[in-house]
């Protein structure tokens, strides 16, 4: 069973004051081998009570998905945007939505994207080369950009998926550690 | 045997709840929902005591028969299990306190326990 929930297309019963249920956390990550599935579930501003009820209700139904152990966690906007909110920023920006299939982020107009800016500046030749067949592959092999659907936007700069972070980042760390990491929003048409 | 532990789960849990009370007259929220999560697992361990004749011995084997033999109550104190959880590092607020007291306070009323 797949811990990607956000791809399952899941027929889900849940109320109308629900928003969103968004799968966040280490779960996410492509190369990940979590120990258990973090869902935030986002409702309309109605009493914690109606949303704890709720959201058991909607952990019960995702239990059945998968044998990985389903962490809830219940929010309105306010809680959901407040500092106090250790898990604001994977849910804005790595959340991936179990009704949409799409990046959370989506409700908002927004796309989260990756961009890496690179410098190769001090590496010998063979790392250079190294390093670009990482991202572009060699011959047959498809290289991380291909792989993982990402792109070049401007020379020595790549914009990948919030969720293909950790892989790239591992991948081209092992070559060099002159990498910059942005995370950036961008609005959507 | 059975009787002493029924005794000492309903001495803690009302020793729990009354101080839980306390605590949350002072507005000490965090204080607070530790102790009304206590005093909710005292009783649900009452009311499988009750019911069979046995208590637990871990968290994880309360989580098991309960979702096993009382999904009710399992749902009850498996929604609010993260909070306790998460007490020592997020501040808790009044609202979702009181859910925890009103979930010990029917689990007070299934074991019929007077807190």
């Amino acid at each position: 069973m797949t811990q990607k929930l956000w791809l399952k297309k899941l027929k889900l019963d849940y109320n109308s004051d629900v928003r969103d249920i968004v799968q966040f956390g280490s779960s996410i990550f492509e190369d990940s081998d979590p120990t258990d599935l973090d869902v935030g579930i986002i409702f309309n501003k109605i009493p914690i009570k109606n949303q704890l009820e709720e959201s058991q209700k909607i952990k019960n139904q995702l239990q059945k998905q998968t044998k990985l152990k389903i962490d809830i966690k219940s929010y309105d906007f306010y809680s959901l945007l407040h500092k106090s909110n250790f898990a604001r920023e994977g849910i804005l920006f790595y959340g991936k939505s179990i009704i949409s299939g799409k990046e959370f982020a989506r409700q908002f107009g927004l796309m989260p994207k990756i961009r890496i800016k690179y410098d190769l500046s001090d590496l010998k030749k063979k790392d250079k080369v190294r390093f670009n067949y990482a991202l572009s592959g060699k011959q047959k092999n498809y290289g991380l950009l291909r792989k993982y659907k990402g792109r070049l936007i401007s020379p020595k700069i790549i914009e990948i998926n919030p969720e293909h972070e950790r892989i790239f980042l591992k991948k081209l760390r092992s070559i060099t550690e002159k990498l910059e990491v942005e995370k950036i929003f961008i609005q959507q048409d | 045997m059975n009787n002493e532990k029924k005794e000492i789960l309903i001495k803690t849990a009302k020793e729990y709840f009354n101080s839980g009370e306390e605590e949350f007259a002072k507005q000490r929220y965090n204080s607070a929902l530790v102790l009304y999560f206590k005093a909710l697992i005292a009783l649900t361990d009452l009311h499988l005591l009750q019911k069979t004749k046995q208590t637990p011995s871990s968290h994880t084997s309360r989580f098991k028969i309960c979702q096993e033999k009382f999904p009710e109550i399992y749902n009850l104190i498996d929604k609010d299990f993260p909070f306790y959880q998460d007490s020592y590092s997020h501040l808790m607020s009044k609202e979702l306190v009181e859910v925890i007291r009103d979930d010990a306070k029917i689990m007070a009323k299934k074991t019929e326990t007077r807190l």
